[in-house]
């Protein structure tokens, strides 16, 4: 399957106009620069081999462990990787912790006060979360926590010399968070109708029927039930925030992978958009795997294997 | 009334054009025409885009060079006038039904509200536009040369494009329109023979009518259509104290004297900081922060790029009264920022590498190659430099010119020596992928202490630096001129120096209380390029 | 032949089945069930509000959405602009309207493209299987291994930014999850007897899939639509703050929205970004009650 979708990528960016080499050559500057020594660069990158060639040299190293080397300024890929994925992952990993508390304590909450007004404002702010552009929230945001009161960092993920955990908490709050909001709907909403199935079930009523105080019923018994599926569906949602992050990374100068893929895709980095976007495939691909593997685990009717 | 009035503009413009210009298409692209590319130059409003988009902040352009000694006195008059624009474009049988296919490739704001105003004004005078940013590999959707300079057809496919040429030189602005080397303006042996001309001698005197010659011819051609000068604007927080140091072209090396400045945090936060690696200092001059504070040069300019030429690491230069021959004396004790002596062989080194590595600014490239036995070091047939002599002990080097470089002191105001030990062995046509430029060590003002690419790179004083020892820290933030980064980070009080070329930027600066900023003068010509080569 | 009084019964069965009688009724019972979600209602009155307001706009206002007027530049709401204007003096209530159209039609259009490509390969493919079947499955597995965000970027960056382009890669990206939903209730439905009943009677396989089955997989595919619709207008308006999205001189609501990315535009001048972005937000809300709606009328299992 990865070879596969290597090979389309491959190809697919072959067929982009221009190539590394121009792209090394800022507008303004190219005028200035004679053919020969264009061809002279191409040549020595090795971008006048044919397609076939290429995909292939670059398909036999990488299968070797060398992963290539970004050529706009020929940084190895792996070493981009190692400084970027942590980046993301430290973000997503947050916002996935905000989200998972918040929706599903919401999302419990809603349930327990089904049809009341708490439940359907919840409802209708979680359809709100997820409707508007999470740009656009980013943008408010900082708006007014950046730059208006200056309470949180607009951008960026590190500072020289602060390097403990405490000390880069400002800088990751207001990314988290609008990574989060989206997220948190979704939680919100699985948890809500989980919960809502659980406290259906026999053993509920029968644990309310022995008089146990309402609050332990639905702590102690519902909760840890309804939970089960809702820890299924957010392992499942982790590639996707990982995807979705690209965006928010970009408006937030947070130094990751997604930032990294958006800048290789304009600047026609091959190497390192086939590189990132394989590891997204990579990743998608696990974390469905993982999920199967898990759902089996948890539900014993689910037989693995074909249809 | 007003109907009466028209007409009789019309017939007036027609008059008027008659006596001017008897031109027509040369090829099956109607923008070949002369009179058409009039017209879209006429149509364009610049003064009511300076005063309303670009808020005063421009100075509206008439030929491709700067206002300056060398601006003609009798340029032609392309001010707004659309009647007239509208009598051309009847006189050039103008296909109303064309749809004239613009880029540009500034993603702010501002240029794509530029091109939705110009979009308007063309309308006006009946011709359709529409305009798109380009994305990818710009460079060759822009810039890709037709096979044949002179027939063509064009080997890029838009009508029009917005852009920029900045220049140190003044000849920088006309070379590239030699034939063979213009992607718009096909080839003629009228523009090569004043081409020629303007470079042949480094006497600005002797160049001065040759200027005005070229000038005029082009803009009676309309080559291109010249909108505006573009001034460059230096940014400080309340932070930074220059102490009497110098404001100038902050885009290439001057002599802002960095050393003296005062910083009362201790820390100066700037942008222009790595993503990926360092950029080597041969491409863009000045642009990136390192080149400036990293690296060191022989010489060094006053802030107008190539004027008050004075020195830096050498203690002294001469240059023969032909131009031909130019030699330098190194101050004694220069060291790398990893303490390691730096010698002339290290300038010699820089040389070499410069003659053989491809991604150069054609400043650079024009100096290096014009130097005796440069070509046959370059294609390889020899292993070294003939017109390159030195002697370590007396810190001398003797560079012997093959034909004469206008410019060749305002070169060594702005290449960087790069140390040989840390490069040695190096493929020149792959300079950029050396890992040197993953934690790059040079001999300027500041070295590199600490780097988390595309997070932050920090600078610490150069104990050993000729030129004084700096007493703050610059920590540099991956943002650029344009990227959208700036005033969120001004206004977060990220930002204590910089500059931009974004009016926008300027505006929003001004309104912070912290902040100060500062026009300065540049060359730095915006204009519309025209194509005039067949549709491929 | 006499008729019993059984025959005279499922004569009149007969007539309202060829009469379609019977499934107005289902769809009755539907509707109604979506007409008792109240915010499903709201969803879709404010869903034609907006889509009949960008319809007709030329009514409703009388500025040309991309006429630029540098002297009127960046006014606040007034009685003549009612949102104001933009950097270059253009009426952001009339840019609002007319951006609506484009931005709908490639949210909406493309899912329904994508839903009518998924359906027709899903139910072929669901019912008989084949070679058909194996290959769009592939094929969608290769698409739904990309986040979806990063496969749009990846096609943006090798097809180049249009608004055709960006038209035909809503397409793909979308059809695959089309494709994946009505196959597996072609594979459940498949086993269901009326299906076996029709091929007993030797009714041909497209007649079957197409006809009788389609119908009974539209629920989900609906809930779908919408839900992509939504999402296909939220990624046109992302992409257009990268900068990627449809180029800059057509206005769809991502572009109006894209001036929120100069910070001196966001700090100073609301009018432009504030209305287009609530725009967005509430018709992008509006679609969702539907296809919760939707979700709730067709699928029992939802419900809470």
């Amino acid at each position: 399957m990865i070879f596969v979708i290597s090979f389309l990528v491959y190809f697919g960016l072959d067929l982009t106009p221009g190539d590394a080499v121009s792209h090394m050559i800022s507008p303004e500057l190219a005028a200035t620069i004679t053919p020969e020594k264009l061809e002279a660069m191409r040549e020595a990158y090795g971008l006048n081999a044919t397609f076939l060639e290429r995909y292939w040299i670059w398909l036999t190293s990488c299968l070797k462990g060398d992963f290539g080397y970004s050529m706009a300024g020929g940084v190895a890929i792996k070493d981009i990787m190692v400084k970027t994925i942590p980046a993301t992952l430290e973000l997503s990993i947050v916002a996935l912790i905000i989200s998972t508390i918040l929706g599903c304590s919401l999302g419990i909450l809603s349930a327990l006060k089904k049809g009341s007004a708490t439940d359907s404002g919840l409802t209708v702010a979680g359809m709100a979360g997820v409707s508007i552009p999470e740009f656009f929230f980013a943008l408010v945001a900082i708006l007014i926590f950046g730059m208006h009161f200056q309470w949180l960092p607009v951008g960026g993920r590190l500072l020289p010399h602060y390097e403990t955990l405490l000390d880069r908490i400002p800088n990751i709050i207001m990314p988290s968070m609008v990574l989060a909001l989206a997220l948190t709907a979704g939680a919100m909403r699985y948890s809500r109708s989980s919960m809502l199935d659980v406290l259906s079930r026999e053993f509920i009523k029968t644990a309310r029927s022995k008089g146990l105080p309402e609050w332990r019923i639905n702590i102690l018994h519902g909760f840890r039930v309804a939970l089960t599926p809702v820890v299924v569906l957010i392992g499942f949602r982790l590639p996707l925030l990982i995807g979705g992050s690209t965006i928010i990374e970009q408006v937030f100068q947070w130094p990751g992978i997604g930032n990294m893929f958006i800048r290789s895709v304009r600047a026609s980095d091959y190497p390192l958009v086939m590189m990132i976007s394989l590891m997204y495939v990579f990743v998608v691909l696990t974390a469905s795997l993982l999920i199967d593997l898990l759902t089996a685990l948890i539900d014993p009717r689910v037989r693995l294997g074909k249809e | 009334m007003k109907k009466l009035i028209a007409v009789i503009s019309l017939v007036l413009a027609q008059l008027l054009f008659v006596s001017t210009v008897s031109a027509q298409a040369t090829n099956s692209n109607q923008l070949s025409d002369p009179r058409v590319r009039q017209a879209l130059c006429m149509a364009i409003d610049m003064e009511l885009i300076k005063s309303t988009l670009f808020e005063d902040q421009i100075i509206v352009a008439d030929s491709l060079l700067p206002n300056g000694p060398m601006k003609s006195p009798n340029l032609p008059d392309y001010s707004y006038n659309p009647e007239k624009a509208k009598a051309l474009l009847a006189e050039a049988n103008w296909d109303n039904d064309r749809v004239l296919d613009t880029v540009f490739y500034y993603g702010d704001q501002l240029t794509s509200d530029l091109m939705a105003a110009i979009q308007g004004m063309f309308a006006d005078v009946g011709v359709k536009m529409t305009y798109r940013l380009l994305q990818g590999d710009v460079g060759a959707q822009l810039n890709s040369v037709p096979e044949d300079g002179v027939n063509g057809p064009a080997a890029v496919d838009y009508d029009l494009g917005y852009g920029a040429r900045g220049a140190m030189v003044m000849q920088e602005y006309y070379n590239t329109f030699k034939t063979g080397l213009n992607p718009q303006t096909p080839g003629n042996p009228k523009m090569d023979a004043m081409i020629e001309k303007i470079n042949s001698s480094a006497d600005p005197e002797v160049l001065k009518p040759y200027f005005f010659e070229i000038q005029e011819y082009q803009m009676n051609e309309v080559n291109i259509c010249p909108l505006y000068y573009q001034k460059l604007f230096i940014y400080e927080s309340d932070n930074v104290d220059r102490n009497g140091g110098a404001y100038g072209n902050a885009q290439y090396n001057y002599n802002w004297d960095i050393t003296n400045w005062k910083v009362n945090t201790g820390t100066m936060q700037t942008n222009t900081g790595p993503t990926e690696f360092f950029e080597q200092p041969w491409y863009n001059l000045g642009l990136w922060i390192h080149n400036k504070i990293v690296f060191d040069r022989l010489l060094v300019s006053g802030g107008a790029i190539g004027t008050d030429i004075g020195v830096s690491m050498a203690e002294s230069y001469e240059m023969s009264a032909d131009g031909l021959n130019l030699s330098f004396k190194l101050k004694p004790g220069l060291k790398w920022h990893d303490g390691t002596d730096l010698t002339v062989k290290d300038v010699a080194f820089s040389l070499r590498l410069a003659m053989k590595s491809p991604q150069m600014h054609a400043l650079v490239g024009n100096t290096v190659s014009s130097i005796v036995g440069a070509e046959a070091f370059a294609n390889g047939s020899t292993d070294d430099v003939s017109g390159i002599k030195y002697n370590i002990a007396n810190r001398e080097i003797s560079i012997e010119f093959a034909k004469l470089d206008p410019n060749v002191l305002t070169t060594f105001t702005q290449f960087a020596i790069l140390p040989e030990s840390q490069l040695a062995g190096i493929d020149p046509a792959q300079l950029q992928q050396h890992p040197f430029w993953q934690f790059p060590i040079g001999s300027g003002a500041f070295k590199l202490e600490e780097v988390k690419m595309n997070d932050f790179a920090k600078f610490v004083p150069n104990e050993d630096y000729h030129g004084g020892v700096a007493n703050f820290d610059v920590l540099a933030y991956p943002s650029y001129d344009g990227d959208g980064n700036l005033i969120k980070n001004a206004a977060a009080g990220k930002m204590d120096y910089g500059f931009t070329k974004n009016v926008a930027d300027v505006g929003a600066l001004n309104a912070m209380s912290n902040m100060m900023t500062k026009a300065v003068d540049i060359p730095y010509t915006r204009m519309l390029w025209i194509m005039q080569y067949p549709k491929p | 032949m006499k008729k019993t009084s059984l025959d005279k019964k499922f004569d009149k069965l007969r007539f309202l089945e060829e009469n379609n009688k019977l499934v107005s009724k289902d769809q009755n019972r539907l509707i109604s069930k979506f007409l008792n979600n109240k915010l499903a209602v709201l969803g879709l009155i404010i869903f034609s509000i907006i889509i009949l307001a960008t319809i007709f706009a030329p009514l409703l206002t009388s500025y040309d959405p991309i006429r630029t007027d540098l002297r009127s530049m960046r006014q606040s709401p007034s009685l003549d602009h009612w949102f104001g204007t933009d950097n270059t003096g253009r009426d952001v209530f009339s840019r609002v309207l007319y951006g609506g159209r484009v931005s709908i039609f490639v949210g909406l259009g493309s899912s329904l493209m994508a839903a009518l490509i998924g359906l027709a390969i899903g139910c072929y493919g669901g019912y008989k299987g084949g070679w058909v079947d194996v290959i769009a499955l592939r094929i969608s597995e290769i698409f739904m291994s990309f986040p979806q965000i990063i496969l749009v970027l990846l096609l943006v960056s090798i097809t180049g930014q249009s608004l055709t382009n960006l038209f035909v890669i809503f397409i793909l990206t979308g059809w695959g999850g089309m494709y994946r939903l009505s196959r597996a209730r072609m594979l459940s439905l498949r086993e269901e007897e009326y299906v076996q009943a029709l091929e007993s009677f030797g009714i041909s396989t497209f007649t079957i899939c197409y006809k009788h089955m389609l119908p009974n997989a539209l629920g989900p595919i609906m809930v779908m639509i919408t839900l992509s619709t939504a999402m296909f207008i939220l990624t046109e308006a992302g992409l257009s703050f990268l900068g990627l999205g449809v180029p800059l001189n057509v206005p769809t609501w991502g572009n109006i929205l894209n001036v929120a990315t100069d910070i001196v535009v966001l700090q100073n001048y609301w009018w432009m970004w504030a209305p287009v972005g609530i725009v967005i937000s509430v018709f992008v809300l509006a679609v969702n009650f539907i296809g919760d709606g939707l979700r709730d009328s067709t699928d029992p299992s939802q419900q809470g």
